[in-house]
């Protein structure tokens, strides 16, 4: 049996940037100009094809994370963390290269994704774990740990529109670590509810490590990466720029940032 | 928990096809969209169950009146309350599916780009709702039929083939404009002309026997024809049900614009959290 989790071979990740004049990423508009505009010698020089430019998320990206392992994600805004994440969650594909996920991942990449407000508190809980890929038994099965864990059981058959935003961040967050996930993906969400709420959190996250889960963190926050991660990997410009211990990426990286 | 078949993610084909084997594998997800959206529609409307009545009836009334009383449209000697019922319970299944399934893509563009599932379930969770509403509708005509003594008989026996032949067809061409939406954000006001112009172009209002025999190919081309008549068929006993070839046609036509649609939804699934 292999003791891969995730292994990431050579990823490249290009995006299409539009820039049309109506602002849209394309429009039909624009494709019925294009030949009248091309015939008439308007905007010949900004036809509709000429109007993209590409621009490179992710640069020959490889790595391997084992099961078990706790992988935190570090960089500046637009270094390539959440479009990994991306890629790794399977919401985008990349352009280039090759993912192989070994065991099932769930990621969390926002709180409360498919809540509807006009739904109960029960019938969200059971919406939102089919949707980040649970049965209804399993569902069924962890109901009562999740209301509990979530601190609002008087109030579950309530109409998530009258709860407050951190009545709806716990029960949403409740969900999602409730998965018992073998590899979850997390973007910046451990920064939910107040603070006793995120040193519950956090420990759910220990807890997971180690019953054997795998982790992958984006965080802003270097002591949470710190605290929940051995490793780290650092993102610049799209490519790894350093990969290795959580306690000395993050403290590199800090420095770049501070210098 | 314990090992699955290892998921390979790479950059995606020039044409792929949904995996349906993993749509079964979200059949839960399926059953609570479905359920939301009852939920929420019913929610939300203060009529409730009513406005799924009232809908065809109101539609009904109106065309009742100005094609009826008005304009006086030939019916071949049928009741105008059953042969424009009749037609509206077909035609608003094939809009309310086409309808949803356009937008499925866009209109879940938030949970698109936070989580992944198939996406086909979209598309097809608003189905199953359009059939629930086909099914409340359905027992509307059903009183005005035996209002109008008509009975039911052994013809009905194939209308659960004739509706799975409207699912396969609106879902083709739904799916079809909802890649097109994708790529063209302001086709979306399109849409509503060209089902306005695709009711005027099938036989509802009147009955396909004003058309001329040589020209009928054309409009058995559009499988909504045939359905139309055959939906009449099985209701009314007329005796327009398409013959044999027309019904190939239609059925081919059908049966195509499903894989066209499913091929070109795939393809635009995998562009769609990247074109935001």
């Amino acid at each position: 049996m292999t003791r891969l989790a995730i292994k990431a071979e050579n990823v490249w990740k290009e995006y299409r940037i539009h820039h049309n004049l109506e602002g849209s990423s394309s429009s039909f508009k624009a494709v019925l100009n294009a030949p009248f505009n091309w015939l008439t010698g308007r905007n010949r020089k900004y036809s509709h094809l000429q109007q993209s430019e590409q621009f490179v998320a992710l640069r020959d990206v490889s790595f391997e994370v084992e099961y078990g392992d706790s992988l935190g994600l570090v960089g500046r805004n637009g270094a390539g963390k959440s479009t990994l994440l991306k890629i790794l969650s399977r919401i985008t594909r990349p352009s280039k290269g090759k993912v192989t996920l070994y065991h099932h991942v769930n990621a969390l990449l926002e709180v409360g994704t498919g809540f509807n407000t006009e739904l109960s508190g029960r019938e969200n809980v059971y919406l939102n774990g089919s949707f980040l890929g649970m049965k209804i038994s399993e569902i069924k099965q962890k109901f009562d740990e999740i209301v509990a864990f979530s601190e609002i059981e008087q109030f579950i058959d309530t109409p998530v529109k009258y709860y407050s935003s951190g009545m709806f961040v716990r029960l949403a967050f409740s969900v999602a670590v409730h998965l018992t996930p073998e590899i979850l993906l997390l973007d910046e969400v451990l920064s939910v509810g107040d603070a006793g709420f995120q040193h519950k959190s956090q420990a759910k996250m220990k807890e997971l490590l180690g019953s054997g889960a795998t982790i992958i963190l984006v965080s802003h926050n270097a002591q949470a990466i710190r605290d929940i991660c051995k490793r780290a990997i650092w993102l610049d410009k799209g490519a790894i720029r350093m990969d290795g211990a959580a306690v000395s990426v993050v403290e590199d990286y800090g420095k770049s940032v501070d210098g | 928990m314990g090992m699955i078949n290892p998921i390979v993610i790479t950059a995606p084909e020039k044409i792929e096809f949904p995996d349906l084997k993993e749509i079964w594998g979200f059949k839960g997800l399926l059953y609570f969209l479905v359920k939301r959206d009852l939920k929420v529609r019913f929610q939300q409307t203060f009529i409730g169950v009513f406005w799924i009545v009232l809908q065809p009836l109101i539609q009904m009334l109106i065309f009742y009146v100005i094609f009826g009383i008005l304009v006086q449209v030939p019916t071949d000697g049928i009741p105008y309350t059953v042969f424009y019922l009749s037609g509206f319970v077909a035609w608003q299944l094939f809009v309310q599916i086409v309808n949803s399934s356009a937008f499925s893509l866009l209109g879940n563009i938030g949970i698109i780009t936070k989580v992944y599932f198939p996406r086909l379930a979209l598309p097809l969770s608003t189905t199953i709702g359009a059939l629930i509403d086909f099914l409340i509708s359905f027992v509307v005509l059903l009183i005005f039929l035996l209002a109008n003594h008509y009975s039911i008989t052994s013809r009905y026996l194939i209308l659960p083939f004739l509706v799975l032949l409207t699912l396969i067809f609106s879902l083709g061409v739904g799916l079809l404009f909802g890649a097109l939406l994708v790529i063209f954000r302001d086709t979306k006001n399109l849409l509503g002309f060209i089902l306005q112009i695709w009711m005027f172009i099938t036989p509802i209002i009147y009955t396909i026997s004003i058309a001329p025999e040589k020209y009928r190919i054309f409009f058995y081309l559009n499988p909504m024809t045939g359905l139309v008549n055959a939906y009449r068929w099985v209701f009314l006993g007329t005796n327009n049900l398409p013959s044999a070839i027309y019904f190939t046609v239609s059925l081919v036509v059908a049966i195509i614009c499903l894989l066209a649609g499913m091929i070109a939804f795939r393809t635009m699934e995998n562009r769609i959290a990247d074109v935001m």
